[in-house]
Parts: C-alpha cells; structure tokens; sequence
C-alpha cells in the first residue's frame, strides 16, 4: 500500500527526466497541455450539470429507494446482502454518493464484517457508469454506446454476485 | 441517453410534482451547485495530467507505450487510427493504475479520434464498458477507506476485488464482442446489399 504511493511521483520524475534527456523543453510542453483543460471543462460543463442534477432529484426524491426496495429480493436471492443494494444501485449514478454510503457502511458495521468487505469487493469492481457516459462521449458527434449502458450495468451486477461470493468462502 | 434522461427526470419531477413540489427546484440548484465544484475539481485534476501527457508526447513516451500495449488495444478496438490507439492505451494504462483523473482526459481524446472511423458503435461499445468495468489492478481508494476504520486485515479483499473486476471486464468485453460486433456486421452486409441493388438497375 505504502509502495502505491510511489507510483505518481515516480511517474513524474521518470518523464520529466525522460524528457529533460530527449531535449524537449518540459516547461513549454507542460504548460501547452494544461491550456486543453479548461476548453475540455467547457466541453464537459453542461452534461455534468444535466446528469447532476438528474441525480439529486432520483436520490432527494425516494425513487433510489424505492428502486431499493423493489430489487431487493432479486439481489438477495442472489446473495448480495440487503446493505450492499443501495451501494450497488448508487454507485453508477454517483461517485460521491458511493463512496459516502460506504463510508457509513463502515462506520455501522465495523471494517472487518462480512458486509463490509462485499461493500468493499463492489465498490471497486465498477465505475460511475452514466457519469463516464456524460463525459467521456460529451464532445463526440455519434453518440451510440447505449447497449454497452446495459453491457457495463450487467456485469457489474455479476461481478457484485461473484464478489459477494468469494468474501463468503475466502 | 436522451431516452433515460428524459424518462428518469419525468420520473422524478412527477414525483415531486405530487409529494413534495417546493424542494423541485432547491434540489435541481443543488445538483447543479455539485456539478460545478466537481468542475472545478477536475479543473485541477486535468491541469496535472494534461500538463503530464503533452510532455509525455513530445517526449516520444506515448508512442513508446502504445507500441507495448499495441497487441491488447489492437484485439480489443478495430481502428486503423494511430492516434486513437495511442489515446487508448494512454487511457487503459492510467485506468489500471488507478489513476482516473488521468485516464478520463486520454478516454475523452480516445472517443473524439473514434468518432467518425470505423466501427464507430463497436469501439465506442469497447471504449465505455472497458471504463465503466474499471480495470483497476489495486482497489486503492477502498483500502484507503478500510484501513482508515481500522480493518485487521484490509488487504484481504484484494484476492477478491481482484477477481470480481477482473470478471466484470470480461464479461463486459464478452458482452460488447458478442453482442455489438454482429450488429455492425450486419449493418455493413446490408450496407454491401443496398449497393448492389443500387447498382442493378
């Protein structure tokens, strides 16, 4: 864990002296490529907003509960605990709201629990999927990525299954 | 998404509309407040990592790279654009590494060169659930969480994440050669067939 930390300034100390080594002129360079991102920003803008404030009102609104409710027999029936649910149904709306439910996860059942580890094991198996939809194809003309919505939300759900199936036997 | 946008926020303000229609317009503001300070956040992520990847370019590195990671981008797009494939593996790599905040520029820049190639529906397809898969190798911001608990034992769930984003990539990538790889086929052998007929008088 500790190693990890190493990775980023690694990483900048390797290319900078990479660069220094090629005679690039890493001060020109670097401050060409911070100035792609405030147009990438202004690109980005008005779908983040969008999708932002979709999400306020699916969660202010109790529907995210209520979608809760009415998948948790599915999921249980899968073996997903009924805590996990509102992670797993949070998670590809909102990062943030991820990582706080999980946060208070831990905080009420201990960071050692059998549910605290599949909320873990699923958390990290997926992304925000409607957020990398908003921003990552915001600038693209054709927009036609609709199936891999489905793709991605199917196999994150396996992935939460098998998750929460290896915290159980390992 | 114009599909989903539109049903979820009918959806929603409906609800509002009938339970609860003086917060509509406070919760709206708040999303939109959030959307800006994430904006603003990315501002500075992007800043770093953009700054990063021009000298990385200039430098010849990216070039480097995608040479090594040529084979798995190449297997898993169909694009002839050296750019893009560039982009991509930029984009894999910091992914894996767990560096989001630098992929999401490179994902971005990768989906612009897609955009009007080839087998626009497949590698955008490819693009998305290869991202929303997460292909991270070490879930760090999770045992960051649970370490910071206090768990005995945070790194037992490594095995385990490990496993099930590995499935869930797989599957994900299963998923889009299966199911997205015919449709273009067969779009394109229809293509091939409306040219005929055109041709026949």
């Amino acid at each position: 864990m500790q190693y990890f930390a190493l990775i980023v300034p690694l990483l900048f100390l390797g290319v900078f002296l990479f660069a220094a080594a090629k005679r690039v002129k890493v001060y020109d360079a670097f401050t060409e490529g911070v100035k792609g991102a405030i147009p990438l920003i202004l690109n980005i803008f008005p779908y983040m907003a969008a999708i932002f404030m979709l999400t306020a009102l699916f969660e202010e609104s109790g529907l995210s509960a209520k979608l809760c409710d009415f998948l948790a027999p599915a999921f249980e029936f899968a073996g997903i605990p009924r805590e996990i649910i509102k992670l797993l149904i949070i998670k590809p709306f909102s990062g943030s709201g991820a990582t706080a439910l999980l946060s208070e996860l831990l905080e009420t059942y201990g960071a050692d629990s059998y549910i605290c580890r599949c909320a873990a094991v699923c958390y990290g198996s997926s992304e925000t999927v409607f957020y990398i939809g908003a921003v990552y194809f915001a600038t693209v003309r054709e927009r036609r990525f609709a199936a891999a919505v489905v793709i991605s939300l199917a196999a994150a759900l396996a992935a939460a299954v098998l998750g929460c199936f290896l915290c159980r036997i390992m | 998404m114009n599909g989903i946008f539109l049903v979820l926020f009918l959806l929603c303000a409906g609800y509002f509309l009938l339970f609860a229609p003086e917060s509509f317009l406070p919760v709206l503001l708040s999303g939109a407040t959030r959307a800006g300070t994430v904006c603003l956040s990315l501002v500075a992520v992007y800043c770093v990592w953009m700054g990063l990847m021009q000298v990385m370019e200039a430098c010849g590195l990216n070039r480097l790279l995608s040479r090594g990671l040529r084979p798995a981008v190449k297997g898993l797009f169909d694009t002839d654009d050296e750019g893009a494939v560039e982009c991509l593996s930029m984009n894999l790599s910091a992914n894996m590494l767990g560096l989001s905040g630098a992929a999401t520029p490179f994902g971005i820049r990768a989906a612009e060169r897609l955009d009007g190639g080839k087998n626009i529906r497949y590698n955008q397809s490819m693009l998305f659930v290869l991202n929303a898969t997460s292909v991270q190798i070490l879930p760090t911001t999770v045992l960051g969480l649970l370490l910071s608990y206090g768990a005995a034992d945070a790194y037992s769930i490594i095995l385990p994440s490990l496993l099930s984003t590995a499935a869930s990539t797989l599957l994900g990538v299963l998923g889009v050669k299966l199911l997205i790889r015919k449709d273009e086929r067969r779009s394109r052998r229809r293509g091939r067939k409306e040219k005929k007929c055109s041709t026949s008088p």
